[in-house]
């Protein structure tokens, strides 16, 4: 139910690598930047650790950080305090070998196909065609989009464009999966068939995920870890443990279970508002 | 658009650069002086050339003729503009007959107008006419249709009259636009009685650069280059000053 | 009625009467030479078209180089970088606004009456309204597809090579409508002014001479020149088309590409 005490960097022993495979660790982490003459706290000291393989959600209100966080996560920010370990080893650069990144905006080059979308991570590391033709068509079965390959981009729906971008979140295999918001454009209804899916894939692949939304249902429906973040400056206010059978089921929403960790969590967002 | 004083500065700087640059490359020979007459020589004669009699008539001359052209091109262009916004009909046929006729150059029928028109006022002022109807329907078109249906719809629902629509929705909604276009439509103006005037005239500050530039008289050329661009630009200017006092409400 | 049907009999009431009017004697030959004498005269004398065009068209080529190569390569840069963006765009504005005809006779005195002139003067002429069009345009790039490509571990030259130059196409392509037209424009309209060949000198030497249908002619063949390369550019656009995401409202579209026109 509380959050996991964190140790000391220096006594951290690396373990074997499979062994922290797909981990994710926050120690203190801040954030710090300038805007308009003042200097603007995003984020501060923040510390959490994801085990391998868990579903961890990111809720919190608007502006309160998450998506820094995420972002940090992904190594396109750095850290202005604390440190990011991923699978036990510092990440101040993307590594899309060690983390897949899914953004709001599918973000697809509308010049390329949906195949050559998905295996662009693998054409820019210089992979044969052949080999990034086989772990696209892999990733884009694995998110449901058999033979829809050689469409360009807006030859898609929206929930298509983005499970293409999961596709090519994954074709890299990272044991890490990192998505910002990416139901958020959608409508409603492809919003719960696409987190059905998601938690599919989930289930299907064992990565670790770390989920960023401000929709509690969302957040409830999917976790089995929910962090929760204050208004600016971002903190951490409370974590919970989902303990909703899997798989889950539409039926789950209006259950009592639900409906008490959706309200707890309401009330910690509104406390610190 | 508005810079910081930095900004500004910085462009100043460079204005000034270019001009120290043209002073430096004739008055040292590096740029043979006749065919570059110096910076400090060009604004000297620039000051002649004002109170030259003639010139000033020249000036007279083509503003006239910018503005007769324009005055006539206005109204008509707006009316035929408004015309082909609010009826669905006419916009259909003409749009696609006005889209090619934006898309050819202008400039080539020259020729045609002194044909029929000779040499004199009635010929600039056709072609400055011909030069800027087209960007005034044009615009025209585009600043009626940008007035957003909503903002109709509650005028509507309100019980606006007509006039009071299109003093209160239309006017106000499009006013940005038109001071835009009225901006671009000067420029296209000016540009084409210029050229009639240097192609085949009598008078007018077009025709007496491209006599300056037969005989070889640079300084007088080149004040007179400065003359012209000081102008279209203050003009431009002013225009464009307006337009931001009125459309600060516009994203 | 439908619109199409009206527009097309708008047409053909127009070609009849070209051909119709000055036949008739309701308007002078030398007014308006009918559509018919108009052909004729280009036919009869096509071999001198013909070479005029080809000095027109050899002066097109080399000022579209500078124009249209030059605005977008400086167009691009400029539409980079924040800062000589916010520096330059609002001078070069402000330029726009002059009439650039009346810098033909400073190249006349400078390079003479032949080739070089006209091809210095249509590179200008060209240069800034490509510049600004290619700016605008890089502007106009998503943003997000740098940041998604950041996220993949592309480095600075894979995203400019893999993002940047694809995204830009649709906007390479507009400079080059753009500029052409501006590079064909200003060529004729300086060979009309002061010169010893091409299409535009043909045209002004048949205007002194009043011959009316030999001018109609050749501006005949000068539109041609015009409409063929904007078709040619459009359909190359078109097959490009997959890339446009559609960033600009078509309406929007028009009324750049009309302003680019500056004659």
């Amino acid at each position: 139910m509380g959050g996991n005490a964190m140790q000391p960097l220096a006594n951290i022993t690396p373990l074997k690598p499979a062994a922290r495979a797909g981990s994710v660790q926050l120690t203190g982490v801040g954030q710090i930047y300038p805007a308009s003459g003042q200097q603007v706290v995003a984020v501060s000291e923040v510390s959490f650790e994801v085990k391998p393989g868990r579903f961890a959600v990111l809720v919190g209100p608007s502006g309160c950080g998450k998506s820094s966080l995420l972002m940090m996560m992904a190594g396109l920010l750095r850290p202005t305090a604390g440190t990011i370990l991923v699978s036990g080893a510092p990440i101040d650069v993307p590594d899309p070998n060690r983390v897949g990144v899914v953004f709001q905006e599918p973000s697809l080059f509308p010049w390329l196909t949906a195949e050559e979308n998905v295996e662009f991570p693998l054409t820019l590391r210089g992979v044969v065609k052949k080999q990034r033709r086989a772990k696209a068509e892999e990733a884009l079965q694995l998110v449901g989009l058999d033979g829809f390959g050689k469409r360009h981009p807006h030859e898609l729906s929206g929930g298509m464009k983005q499970r293409v971008s999961i596709a090519r979140g994954l074709v890299q295999d990272p044991p890490v999966l990192l998505m910002d918001e990416p139901f958020a454009a959608l409508d409603e209804q492809t919003r719960m068939t696409m987190g059905d899916e998601l938690l599919r894939i989930w289930a299907a692949t064992g990565k670790t995920i770390v989920f960023v939304t401000h929709s509690l249902t969302e957040a409830v429906y999917l976790a089995d870890e929910v962090i929760v973040m204050s208004a600016r400056p971002g903190r951490i206010v409370d974590r919970l443990e989902v303990s909703l059978p899997r798989p889950r089921t539409f039926e789950m929403l209006s259950g009592d279970t639900f409906g008490s960790l959706r309200d707890r969590i309401w009330r910690h967002i509104r406390k610190s508002a | 658009m508005a810079g910081t004083l930095g900004v500004k500065a910085a462009r100043v700087a460079i204005v000034v650069a270019v001009f120290a640059a043209w002073e430096t490359l004739s008055r040292t020979g590096a740029v043979n002086p006749r065919l570059l007459p110096s910076a400090s020589d060009t604004f000297v004669m620039l000051g002649n050339l004002l109170q030259r009699a003639s010139v000033r008539n020249d000036l007279v001359v083509t503003a006239s003729e910018v503005a007769t052209a324009f005055v006539l091109a206005v109204p008509i262009g707006t009316l035929i503009g408004f015309l082909i916004a609010e009826n669905r009909y006419f916009a259909e046929v003409a749009k696609p007959l006005l889209f090619f006729a934006f898309s050819i150059p202008k400039s080539i029928f020259l020729p045609m107008f002194i044909l029929v028109l000779g040499v004199g006022f009635s010929q600039k002022v056709g072609f400055g006419f011909f030069s800027t109807i087209f960007i005034v329907i044009m615009s025209t078109t585009t600043a009626v249709e940008s007035v957003k249906p909503e903002h109709l719809t509650v005028a509507r629902s309100y019980g606006a009259t007509s006039a009071q629509t299109a003093f209160r929705v239309y006017l106000p909604s499009m006013l940005p636009v038109l001071l835009e276009a009225l901006r671009i439509s000067m420029i296209f103006n000016l540009t084409g009685v210029i050229l009639a005037e240097m192609y085949a005239s009598r008078d007018g500050i077009g025709h007496q650069i491209a006599s300056w530039g037969e005989n070889f008289q640079m300084k007088q050329l080149l004040a007179g280059v400065l003359l012209i661009a000081a102008i279209a630009m203050t003009f431009n200017g002013l225009v464009r000053w307006v337009e931001t006092r009125c459309s600060h409400w516009r994203t | 009625m439908s619109s199409t049907t009206l527009r097309r009999l708008i047409v053909v009431t127009l070609i009849v009467l070209w051909e119709a009017l000055p036949r008739l004697g309701v308007i002078p030959e030398l007014f308006l030479p009918s559509l018919s004498s108009t052909l004729a005269a280009g036919w009869t004398d096509a071999a001198e078209y013909g070479h005029a065009l080809v000095v027109t068209l050899y002066e097109v080529a080399v000022a579209m180089v500078f124009a249209c190569g030059g605005g977008i390569l400086a167009g691009a840069v400029v539409g980079s970088l924040p800062r000589p963006r916010v520096l330059i765009m609002p001078m070069v504005s402000s330029l726009y606004a002059v009439p650039l005809v009346i810098l033909y006779p400073v190249f006349t005195v400078w390079l003479g009456i032949g080739s070089e002139s006209k091809i210095a003067f249509a590179s200008i002429y060209g240069f800034l309204p490509t510049m600004l069009a290619t700016a605008a345009g890089i502007q106009t790039i998503d943003p997000q597809l740098l940041l998604a490509a950041r996220s993949m571990g592309a480095t600075l030259s894979q995203r400019v090579a893999r993002v940047i130059i694809p995204a830009a196409i649709p906007t390479v392509l507009s400079g080059l409508r753009v500029g052409g037209a501006l590079v064909i424009v200003a060529v004729v309209v300086s060979e009309m002014l002061i010169s010893s060949a091409g299409i535009g000198y043909l045209i002004s030497r048949y205007r002194t001479i009043l011959e009316s249908a030999h001018v109609f002619a050749g501006v005949l063949l000068v539109l041609a020149l015009a409409v063929a390369f904007n078709a040619v550019i459009r359909w190359v656009e078109r097959r490009a088309a997959v890339w446009h995401t559609g960033t600009r409202a078509g309406r929007d579209a028009v009324v750049r590409e009309v302003v680019g026109q500056a004659a």
